[in-house]
This record gives structure tokens, C-alpha cells and sequence, in this order.
């Protein structure tokens, strides 16, 4: 466990169960109609991703994937609003306009999705470039999951940020599918760290489930961006729980293993009591009190009113008004 | 006042927007010490340095995504894709990304770039080197198209494109790049989304732009001499265009004539065509006519590739029509 301090376990534990209750709201109210379009979830990956957003600071920058809405949580914008933005409400953080796959806020760093799988990983340079020339130290974190590494921007990416030196951590989350294709039989290696090093990044395979190991590489990855040094490039092996909306099509044993011994939360729980940072009852009533939070959440986001008509025409031009009719 | 190519006057837009605001930087192939392919950046490697005059590898995506992304953090980038055929290879990053970010997020990013471009045909340039992609890109929402035609409304276009919010695609007509006339040497804007008459007229309307924009103006003289006043309208803004200054001409004309370089399924003469038909229908004494390139890629033989294209005697015919000289 080393230098980490029981208290900032205790802080990332809260912070992924923060993640799995929000996606389970989410995939029961999505199941009942309130929540509109598609939806993809971090189940299963909240480990990697509280292990990033603890290592991040608001005054740096991410791309959040499909697959992050606990990360937009757990980054600073009040979960109400990333709740409301999914249900599609005025109250939301995209005042409804973005969803589930495009809740962007500015304000505590977080540029938004971009649901062509991939395409960020150039945007992510224009970030890194800008913030360069400006003088500042702030990196840019990009989320990028392995059925996306075949992307033609995603090899433009690393190749200009390694050229450049931009301050990019690149976080390969590698849950061993795109939607259903394994990685390795449609990439010419299924350890995609393996790429960065033909570009000269800095790389590390690490378990995604496992907390510490993913806090720790992760911070060396930060610290090593922040130093000037250039990109780094994580890829954390992970599972998601959720198959395809059609149903599970991964291996029996498969699933059993990631959800009954390899599942990050109950990892976490098992290292937190084994090594006495605190006691059933403290850890139960975290989960409890993080499920009520996300149930008023969800609350605020029901009660929220929908999107005024006129946001429909507003902000497609910066100074120009369009047609309404 | 100085006499100023095209290149010269573009070039010119560039330095003083470079010298004006520091965030404003370039990047694209060979712009730096190079100059660029046509020369329009040259100068700023020597005088802003590579850090903001930057040389990029051939990852058309990847120069796009970066001016969105260093944008949306407030720099003003200027990207050169040599061809404008070459627009393809990150049609992704403008149209999904560069024209939605600032509607997706509502209102939280801008995203303020220019994307400059090299188009048009007329030189025995072929398939890939030669197209008129204003069509490519007419139904994007968010999306800016600014073409100008002279040496005087290019470098005010240019700076007022690099000062504008909103993401800007800047044609340059290749058969432009070279003509010539008096430019202010001082910093001026000329105002984007708005036409110029460059020709008054009484009989015809005439929309054109760019090279179609010359073509035009030389087909108004031949019409002259046989006592035909032809308006002609430089529309300088593709998308959105001004509706207002075109509409006005053709209820004074009652006859409309739209030139473009594309062919006409889907493109920009057929949007013009249709909201002059919606619009000014009750003031046109005949049809609109279009005056395209043929529904055919850029031949390489420039025997062929003038027989698909426009010309002066097409539009000059296409007047006739409306005059039921024909
Ligand atoms: C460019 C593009 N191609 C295809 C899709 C459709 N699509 C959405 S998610 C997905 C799989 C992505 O796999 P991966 O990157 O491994 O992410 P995961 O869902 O496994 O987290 C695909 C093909 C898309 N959104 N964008
Ligand atoms: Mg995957």
C-alpha cells in the first residue's frame, strides 16, 4: 500500500461506488423509459476510472468516453446535472442538447465525448498544443477503449503528440471487446501499450480492476507529463459488465470470474478489511449513503423541466441566429 | 495601396493577424520554412518561429483536431489543407466535430478556427487536385464556407475569418492565386455572409463566385455589347450565403442565373435556385437557369476537363434563356 494514506482509500472507495450506483440508477431508469437514446456503462471499470480522476486536477483536462459518466461525477460537476443531462432535461449540463454520450463542462476540465469512437484523440492534441503555448502545466487526459485502437486518428495521435511533446496521458481502457470483437483478433496485438512504444511513448500495462496498481501507475504517468517530458501512455486491462443490448455473448466463465472474484469494488472492499482501514459497518453505510445521493439525483432529474424549444435553434453559430421555421 | 497577387494579399492577412494577436498560429504541411505549396505562408516561419508557424506530417485528421482542440482552449489556429480534395481525410473531424461543438455542448466551447484550403480546377490538375467541395459541406449546420474571389476581399476575408468566432472553411481558387490588383497594406475586414454586386445590372441576375465569379463578369461585357445589362453578384460567403442581396437583385432583374464550379445535384447553384424559386417566384418573368460543371470527376486532358466545366459562352447561353433568346 506504501505511501497511500487510508483516508484517500477511503476517499476512492466512496468515489466507485459513486460510479456503480449512478450506472445502475441509470440502467434501471433507462429500462423504464426515462432515460432516451442509447446508454453504455462503466460497470465494472470503476476502479481505472476513480484511479485517474484522483490523479487529475480541476485545472487539467479530459476526454471522457462512452463509458464515463462516473468520471464526469467524480471530476466536480454536481451529479444532478450529469443525471439531468441524461434524462435529456433543461436542468442538465448541456441544458439537454448532448446526453449521455456528449455532457461536456468546461469548468472543471471535461471536453466532452465524442461519440465517432476515437475522434477526440486528435481534438486531445489541439488541447495539449494549446495549453503548451499558453505556458501552462495542465495535462490532458484522453479515454479510449481497446475496440477503438484501430482508428486512423488514433495513430496520428500518438505519433504528433510523441513529436511534439504534448501533455497527453492516454488511457487505453482495454475491456478486451469493441462491441463484440475481440481485441486481439482485430488488432496485430491484443497488449496495445505495445503500439505507444512504436512511437516512442512511455507505456504501462496495468490490472484496471486493481485500485492501488491503477493509482500508482497512473501517477507516475502524471508526474511524468507534468515534469515536461511528454505523453504517456496507460493501458488498463478491465472487464465491463455490460454485454451487448442484446444480451450477454461473452464466455460463462468469463463472466463469472470478473463478477465474482475480479470485480474492482469488491476487491477494493476485501483490501480496505483486510487491512483493517475500516470495518463492515463503516463501508455499508458509504454504499448507503452514496446510494440515497444518487437517488435524489435521479429525483432532481425526473423533476426537472424539459428543455425550452427555443434551445433547439440556439448556439449553432457564435453571433448568428438561424431560421426558427 | 500596393499591387498584390492573391498569394500575396492572403499572405499579407496572415502576417498581420499573426503580429495582432499572439494565439493566432498556423499549422498544416509544409507552411513552415517552405511556405506552404502555393506560398501564402510565406515569411512566418522567419518571423513567428516554428512554434507557431508549424510544419505537420500528412495526418489531414490530425491538423483539423488539433485547431478544434486548441480552440476550444482559446487559440485562434489558421490549418492549411494543401488540396481541398484532401478535405475527405478529416471530413470526420469538420463536420462532426469543428461545426457541433459549440451546439452539442450548448454554448461551452467555441470553436474559432480556419481551415484554408486550395480548390478549383482549370489546370489539367485531375480528379484529386482540381474539385469544387463547397457541395461536400453545404449541409452541415455550424459550418462557415468563405470563398473570395479578388486579391482586395481575400485578405479582408482572411482576417475577418481568423477573428470570428465560428468555424470558417476558406476556399482559394487555384486559377486566382495569380491575379492581381490594388490591396491596402494596412489591416481591414471585409464582412463575411455578405454578397457584392460587382456589376450593376437591369436585365439578368447573375450568382457566381470564385472563378465563376471572372467568368461571369466576362460574359456581363459580351452581353453588354449586345445590349443585355447583366447584374452580377459575387456571393464571397457560400454558406450561409445572403440571401437578402440576392433576392433583391433578382426582384429588380426578374431573371436569375446561378454559376457554380460543382456539379448541380445537391450543391450550392441548387440551394440558390430553390430559395429564389421560394422566394422571389411572383418577380421572375422566365425559370432560373444553372450554369454547372457536368455530373462527371475532374478529367485530366484539358480538352476534357474544359468540356465538363463552365465557361463564359455556357453562362452567356444561359442568359439567352432567360431572355428567351435561345
Ligand atoms: C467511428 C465509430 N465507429 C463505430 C462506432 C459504433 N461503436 C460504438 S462503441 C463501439 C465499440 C467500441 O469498442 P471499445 O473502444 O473497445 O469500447 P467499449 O465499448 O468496449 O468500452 C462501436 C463499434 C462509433 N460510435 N464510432
Ligand atoms: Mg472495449
Amino acid at each position: 500500500m506504501g505511501e497511500i494514506e487510508t483516508g484517500k482509500i477511503l476517499a476512492m472507495y466512496r468515489d466507485m461506488c459513486i460510479i456503480r450506483s449512478f450506472e445502475f440508477a441509470l440502467e434501471r431508469e433507462f429500462k423504464k423509459g426515462n432515460v432516451p437514446g442509447m446508454l453504455h456503462t462503466g460497470v465494472g471499470q470503476e476502479a481505472l476510472l476513480t484511479a485517474i480522476a484522483h490523479s487529475i486536477r480541476k485545472s487539467d483536462g479530459f476526454f471522457p468516453d462512452h463509458r464515463c459518466h462516473g468520471l464526469l461525477v467524480l471530476a466536480g460537476t454536481p451529479g444532478e446535472k450529469i443525471m439531468a443531462e441524461l434524462f435529456g432535461k433543461a436542468t442538465g449540463v448541456c441544458s439537454g442538447k448532448g446526453g449521455s454520450l456528449h455532457s461536456a463542462d468546461p469548468s472543471v476540465g471535461n471536453f466532452g465525448d465524442n461519440a465517432v469512437e476515437g475522434s477526440f484523440m486528435v481534438t486531445a492534441l489541439g488541447v495539449g498544443l494549446g495549453w503548451k503555448m499558453q505556458g501552462k502545466d495542465s495535462v490532458v487526459a484522453v479515454m479510449v477503449g481497446d475496440g477503438t485502437s484501430g482508428r486512423g486518428e488514433w495513430h496520428e495521435s500518438l505519433n504528433l503528440a510523441a513529436t511534439w511533446k504534448l501533455p497527453i496521458l492516454y488511457c487505453c481502457v482495454n475491456n478486451g471487446y469493441a462491441i463484440s470483437t475481440p481485441v486481439g483478433e482485430s488488432h496485430a496485438t491484443a497488449d496495445l501499450y505495445e503500439f505507444a512504444k512504436a512511437y516512442k511513448i512511455p507505456s504501462v500495462q496495468v490490472d484496471g480492476n486493481d485500485l492501488l496498481a491503477a493509482y500508482e501507475a497512473t501517477q507516475k504517468a502524471v508526474a511524468h507529463i507534468r515534469a515536461g517530458n511528454g505523453p504517456y501512455f496507460v493501458e488498463y486491462k478491465t472487464w465491463r459488465w455490460q454485454g451487448l443490448f442484446s444480451g450477454e455473448f461473452r464466455p460463462p466463465e468469463e463472466v463469472r470470474y470478473y463478477k465474482e472474484e475480479h470485480d474492482p469494488i469488491q476487491m477494493t472492499r476485501k483490501l480496505i478489511l483486510d487491512k483493517n482501514i475500516a470495518d463492515e459497518a463503516h463501508l455499508t453505510k458509504i454504499e448507503q449513503e452514496v446510494n440515497a445521493r444518487i437517488e435524489d439525483w435521479v429525483n432532481f432529474a425526473m423533476q426537472s423541466p424539459l428543455p425550452n424549444p427555443e434551445k433547439a435553434t440556439a448556439n449553432v453559430y457564435v453571433g448568428w441566429e438561424v431560421e426558427k421555421a | 495601396m500596393k499591387k498584390m497577387t492573391m498569394v500575396q494579399a492572403l499572405n499579407d492577412a496572415l502576417h498581420i493577424a499573426m503580429e495582432e494577436n499572439e494565439r493566432v498560429f498556423v499549422l498544416g504541411e509544409d507552411v513552415g520554412k517552405m511556405g506552404g505549396d502555393f506560398g501564402v505562408t510565406r515569411g512566418l516561419y522567419e518571423k513567428f518561429g516554428a512554434e507557431r508557424v508549424r510544419d505537420t506530417p500528412l495526418s489531414e485528421a490530425a491538423i483539423i483536431g488539433t485547431a478544434v482542440g486548441a480552440a476550444m482552449v482559446g487559440m485562434r489556429p489558421v490549418a492549411e489543407i494543401m488540396f481541398a480534395d484532401f478535405l475527405t481525410t478529416c471530413y470526420d473531424q469538420i463536420v462532426n466535430n469543428a461545426a457541433k461543438v459549440h451546439y452539442m455542448f450548448d454554448g461551452q466551447f467555441k470553436s474559432s478556427i480556419v481551415i484554408r484550403t486550395a480548390c478549383g480546377a482549370g489546370f489539367g490538375g485531375g480528379p484529386h487536385h482540381s474539385q469544387s467541395v463547397e457541395g461536400w459541406f453545404m449541409n452541415v449546420p455550424g459550418l462557415v464556407i468563405v470563398a473570395p474571389s479578388t486579391p482586395y476581399d481575400a485578405k479582408g476575408l482572411l482576417i475577418a475569418s481568423i477573428e470570428n468566432d465560428n468555424p470558417i472553411l476558406f476556399l482559394e481558387h487555384k486559377a486566382l492565386y495569380r491575379i492581381k490588383e490594388d490591396v491596402p497594406e494596412e489591416k481591414y475586414t471585409v464582412p463575411i455572409r455578405k454578397a457584392k454586386i460587382g456589376r450593376e445590372g437591369k436585365d439578368v441576375t447573375i450568382v457566381a463566385s470564385m472563378w465563376m465569379y471572372h467568368l461571369a463578369l466576362n460574359a456581363a461585357e459580351d452581353l453588354a455589347s449586345e445590349g443585355i445589362s447583366a447584374e452580377v453578384i459575387d456571393l464571397r460567403t457560400l454558406r450561409p450565403w445572403d440571401h437578402e442581396t440576392v433576392l433583391e437583385s433578382v426582384a429588380r432583374t426578374g431573371r436569375a442565373v446561378v454559376v457554380n464550379e460543382a456539379p448541380k445535384i445537391g450543391g450550392l447553384s441548387a440551394d440558390i435556385s430553390a430559395v429564389i424559386s421560394e422566394e422571389a417566384f411572383s418577380f421572375l418573368k422566365s425559370p432560373v437557369q444553372r450554369v454547372a460543371a457536368l455530373d462527371t470527376p475532374i478529367p485530366f486532358s484539358l480538352i476534357l476537363e474544359k468540356l465538363i466545366l463552365p465557361d463564359k459562352e455556357k453562362i452567356i447561353s444561359a442568359v439567352h434563356k432567360t431572355l428567351k433568346k435561345a
